[in-house]
C-alpha cells in the first residue's frame, strides 16, 4: 500500500527465518545482500568460526555526512547507545571492510523487539544529527527570549548529503527546528509531477483544518535564508529544477522520545515516499491511458466494414447496427 | 553515479509465485503468490476498512509479530499456511474516505490473499500461463514489490526481469515501457526463463562446461514445459506442454484420500503430503511389494488445528510413489493426456535440428518445485536412455552402420525449486551484467523497440 514502514521488512524476514531456525537447532547459513533506499546497502553474513553469531553490516551514502555532523565523533557512540538496550544485539568492534558499520548479533539472545531495532538500522544512522538538533534545541530554550522577540538560531547547520546530488539539512532555533530537503529529479514528467506534489504539500495544511498540528511546509526554487551560508557544491545544469522543501518542526512534534521517533522515522523516508506517489500517480495514468486506447480500439472495431456483407446485403445496409466490439445486431 | 554499487534486482514473475530478491543472493528474498486484491465497488468498503483503523495504527509501531503475513516464503500459489489468524495484522490504509484514490487501495502477495477474504477486495491474478494478462494490475503489483518489499529506488537499481518462451515481442515493449517511463530504473534486461534455468545448472558438480545448450524441463503448479535450447536460444518449434504439474499431483493425491475416506482430504493436506513424503521409484510393482512386505514404508501424517488441541491422522500409504509417477505413467491419473514425460522429452529432441540434438540429450536441465522428487532425474534418464538406446539399435540393424552413441545426461543441482530466479542472480552478479542491459538512455534514443533484443550471455 501506499505506507512505507521505517524498518526494513527484508532485514526484519531474513533475522526473523535465522531466529526460528536457531530455535529449532539448526542455524542458518547466511550471506544475504539487501538492500534500502538512497544507495544504503546491508549484508548479512555468518561469523566464520560461529553460525549463532551474526553480522549485518550497513554501507550507506549519507554515512560520511553525518559522521560529520559531529566534531566530537558522537555517532558511533550513539548508535551503541541506541543498541545498548536491544538483547543480543552489540556493536562490532572491526566493522566489515567495504561497509561503514557493524552491528554482531547473537542469535541465542535475540527477541522480536531487537529485530526491529536491527532493521531500523539505516533510520538510526540518519536520526543522529536529527538527536544532536533536539540537544541544541534544549539548550537554546534555556537562553532567554531575546526582546524583540525574534529567534535564536543555531549556528551549526547540519548537512547531509543522502543521494549523489541530493542533501537535507537540519538546523535548531530556540522555539523549531526547521528540516530542509533539496530535490531535484532526472526525469522530465517526474518534474511536472513533483511540482503538483510539492504544491499540494504547502496547500493541504491550508485546506484542511483537521491538520492543522502538521508542521508547516514551504517551497522555494530559492536556496531558504538558512542555507545562505552554505557554500554550494552542486552540479549547475540541474540548478533550474531544484526545489527546496521546508519542514518546521514546533516543540510538540518532538517533544517526547516516541515522537521524535516518529517525526524522524517520517522525514527520513519523505523523499522515498515522495518518489513512491509520483510512480503510483504515473501508473494510475497509465492505466487510464489503457482504458482511453481501448474504448478507441472499440469504436474503430465498430466503424470496420466486413466484405461479404456489402455485396449481399447493400439495402439492408442502413438497418444493421453495431454493437461496441463490432458485432451486429440481431433483431 | 554510485548506483553502479547497488545489487541488480532479479524478479521473476510466475503464474503461481512470484520471486524476488537482489542479485548475488543464494536465494530470492521474497516468494509470494502473483495476485493483487483490489477495491471493488467503494460503497463497500468504508465500514470494514473503519475497523480496521484501530488495530493497524497499533501495529505501525513496528512491533515485529512473528506470524507477520510477509513473512515464510510461500510454497503455494493459493494457500498461505500459518496466516489466516493474522488478519488484523494488514495496515489499514484508510483511504476509503478520499475519493478518487482507488486506485492506491490494493495489496499483494499474501496481503492480498488476506485481504481477499474480507468483503471488501477482489483478488486476481495477472499473470496466466505465464504471460501477463493485466497491464494495469501487474503495473501495481510490481510497484509495491519494488517500493514496500525490496525497498528499493528504481532509479538507483538495475532489473533483470524473466520472460516465457515465445513470449510475443509486443509484450516486451509493454513491460520496458512500464519499467522506463513508470518507473525510470536505470537500466532493464529480460531473459527467457529456460536460459536462467540451463545458467542455474551449472552450479551442479555434473556440469563440466557451461554452455546454454539443453534441454530444460520447467515444471511449475500449472504446467509442465519441455523447452529445447540451442546456445542461448529457445527452438521455439519444437517447444511442447504437458498439461501434467503440480497441481495435478496434489488432486491425484486428494482423490487417493478421498476414496481411502482418510480424516482429512483438503487441498492443503494432500499439497503438503506431496512435497514432505513423495518420491519417485525405479518400479512400481517392486515398489508395491516392498511396502506390503515393510509395514514401517507406510507414514502417518499430523494435522493440528489452529490452537493445537484436536489432532486428525491422516496415513500415508501408496500414493508416496504412486503420485509422481503420473509424470511417467500418465493414465493412472488422466484420461486424456497419455504419453510420458521421457518420451515427452525424445520426441522435443528430435524435433530439433540434428546438429544440437547430442547437446540437448547431454544437458536436461530440471526447473521448478514439481521436479523435486527425489530420484526424479534418476528414473527420468534411465527411461530416456532406454528409449535412445532402442532407437539406435534399431537404427544400426537397418543401416548397419556402427553408432557412435548419444549420452543422456538429466542434472539435478540443488537450487532447483528456484532455478530460473537463481540462474538470473548469478548472471545479474557478474560485472558485465549492467553492460548487457538497455539502460534509460539507450529507451529513451530508440524508444520500446530497442528490447525487442538483448544481447546473450556469453560466459566462459
Amino acid at each position: 500500500m501506499l505506507h512505507l514502514r521505517s524498518h526494513n521488512l527484508l532485514i526484519q524476514k531474513t533475522l526473523s527465518e535465522a531466529y526460528e531456525a536457531n530455535e529449532k537447532g539448526a542455524p542458518l547459513t547466511l550471506d544475504r545482500i539487501v538492500s534500502d533506499f538512497d544507495y544504503t546497502t546491508f549484508h548479512i553474513t555468518n561469523t566464520p568460526d560461529n553460525k549463532v553469531i551474526l553480522w549485518v553490516s550497513i554501507r550507506t551514502k549519507a554515512w560520511q555526512s553525518v559522521l560529520q555532523c559531529d566534531p566530537n565523533n558522537g555517532l558511533v557512540s550513539f548508535l551503541q547507545s541506541k543498541y545498548a538496550n536491544a538483547a543480543g544485539v552489540s556493536v562490532s568492534n572491526n566493522t566489515e571492510p567495504g561497509y561503514d558499520f557493524t552491528l554482531q548479533i547473537d542469535l541465542n539472545a535475540l527477541n522480536q523487539d531487537s529485530i526491529v531495532q536491527v532493521s531500523l538500522l539505516k533510520t538510526m544512522v540518519l536520526s543522529f544529527p536529527f538527536h544532536l538538533a533536539f540537544q541544541e534545541f534544549a539548550q537554546l530554550c534555556t537562553l532567554p527570549i531575546p526582546e524583540d522577540g525574534s529567534s535564536i538560531d543555531s549556528k551549526t547547520l547540519y548537512a547531509i548529503q543522502h543521494r549523489d546530488d541530493e542533501q537535507f539539512f537540519i538546523k535548531a532555533s530556540n522555539d523549531r527546528i526547521t528540516v530542509i530537503f533539496e530535490t531535484v529529479f532526472q526525469d522530465e514528467t517526474d518534474k511536472v509531477l513533483g511540482k503538483v506534489f510539492l504544491q499540494e504539500f504547502v496547500d493541504a495544511r491550508k485546506r484542511n483544518r483537521s491538520i492543522q498540528s502538521a508542521p508547516q511546509v514551504l517551497v522555494s526554487h530559492e536556496p531558504p535564508l538558512e542555507l545562505q551560508n552554505q557554500k554550494t557544491t552542486r552540479n549547475v545544469q540541474a540548478d533550474s529544477s531544484r526545489r527546496f522543501i521546508t519542514f518546521v518542526l514546533f516543540p510538540r512534534h518532538f517533544q517526547t522520545e516516541e515522537l521524535q521517533f516518529s517525526s524522524v522515522s517520517q522525514l527520513t523516508l519523505f523523499r522515498n515516499y515522495f518518489h513512491y506517489h509520483i510512480k503510483c500517480s504515473k501508473a494510475y495514468m497509465h492505466s487510464r491511458m489503457r482504458f482511453r486506447v481501448d474504448t478507441f480500439v472499440k469504436v474503430l472495431n465498430r466503424a470496420k466494414v466486413d466484405d461479404e456483407e456489402e455485396d449481399n446485403e447493400s439495402e439492408t445496409q442502413q438497418h444493421t447496427r453495431r454493437t461496441i466490439t463490432g458485432r451486429k445486431m440481431v433483431y | 553515479m554510485s548506483y553502479l554499487n547497488n545489487p541488480a534486482i532479479v524478479m521473476d514473475n510466475g503464474t503461481g509465485l512470484t520471486k524476488l530478491g537482489y542479485a548475488g543472493n543464494d536465494s530470492p528474498s521474497w516468494i509470494f503468490p502473483t495476485s493483487i486484491a483490489t477495491s471493488q465497488a467503494s460503497g463497500a468498503k468504508t465500514s470494514s476498512n473503519q475497523s480496521n483503523t484501530a488495530s493497524g495504527a497499533a501495529s505501525s509501531g513496528g512491533s515485529g509479530q512473528i506470524n507477520n503475513p510477509y513473512f515464510g516464503n510461500s510454497t503455494s500459489a493459493t494457500s498461505f499456511g500459518n496466516n489466516l489468524s493474522s488478519n488484523n495484522l494488514l495496515l489499514s490504509n484508510n483511504l476509503a474516505g478520499k475519493r478518487g484514490t482507488e486506485d492506491l487501495d490494493f495489496y499483494i502477495g499474501n496481503e492480498a490473499l488476506i485481504a481477499s477474504q474480507g468483503p471488501s477486495y477482489s483478488l486476481s491474478y495477472p499473470i496466466r500461463h505465464g504471460q501477463i494478462e493485466n497491464w494495469d494490475h501487474m503495473e501495481r503489483f510490481w510497484e509495491n514489490s519494488i517500493f514496500k518489499y525490496l525497498r528499493a529506488e528504481p532509479e538507483d537499481h538495475f532489473f533483470l526481469l524473466t520472460e516465457p518462451p515465445l513470449n510475443p515481442p509486443e509484450n516486451r515493449e509493454q513491460v520496458a515501457e512500464i519499467f522506463f517511463e513508470s518507473f525510470n530504473c536505470a537500466g532493464l534486461y529480460i531473459a527467457v526463463q529456460a536460459v536462467l534455468a540451463l545458467a542455474a545448472s551449472w552450479t551442479s558438480s555434473q556440469v563440466t562446461d557451461r554452455s546454454l545448450t539443453g534441454t530444460v524441463i520447467d515444471s511449475g503448479d500449472g504446467v509442465t514445459h519441455v523447452i529445447p535450447v540451442a546456445e542461448g536460444y529457445v527452438i521455439g518449434s519444437a517447444i511442447k506442454n504437458i498439461p501434467i504439474a503440480g497441481r495435478d499431483i496434489t488432486l491425484f493425491i486428494q482423490s487417493l484420500l478421498r476414496e481411502r475416506g482418510e480424516a482429512d482430504t483438503s487441498l492443503r493436506t494432500a499439497e503438503r503430503i506431496k512435497q514432505e513424503y513423495c518420491y519417485v521409484c525405479p518400479d512400481i510393482v517392486k515398489e508395491f511389494n516392498k511396502f506390503d512386505r515393510q509395514p514401517e514404508k507406510f507414514a502417518q501424517f499430523i494435522i493440528e488445528n489452529q490452537d493445537k488441541t484436536k489432532q486428525k491422522v491422516v496415513d500415508i500409504g501408496y500414493e508416496r510413489f504412486l503420485a509422481p509417477e503420473i509424470f511417467f505413467n500418465p493414465e493412472i491419473a488422466s484420461s486424456d493426456f497419455l504419453t510420458p514425460l521421457p518420451t515427452v522429452v525424445d520426441h522435443t529432441i528430435q524435433a530439433c535440428p540434428i546438429d544440437v540434438r547430442k547437446g540437448l540429450y547431454n544437458n536436461i536441465v530440471l526447473s521448478g518445485g514439481s521436479t523435486m522428487f527425489k530420484d526424479f532425474s534418476r528414473r527420468l534418464q534411465r527411461d530416456i536412455k532406454s528409449i535412445v538406446n532402442s532407437r539406435i539399435i534399431q537404427n544400426e540393424a537397418v543401416t548397419g552402420v556402427k553408432s557412435t552413441g548419444v549420452d543422456v545426461q538429466v542434472i539435478s543441482h540443488r537450487k532447483q525449486r528456484n532455478a530460473v530466479w537463481f540462474g538470473g542472480s548469478l548472471l545479474a552478479q557478474t560485472a558485465e551484467f549492467k553492460s548487457y542491459c538497455h539502460t534509460k538512455k539507450d529507451y529513451e534514443e530508440y524508444g520500446p523497440e530497442i528490447v525487442r533484443n538483448f544481447s546473450l550471455f556469453n560466459m566462459v
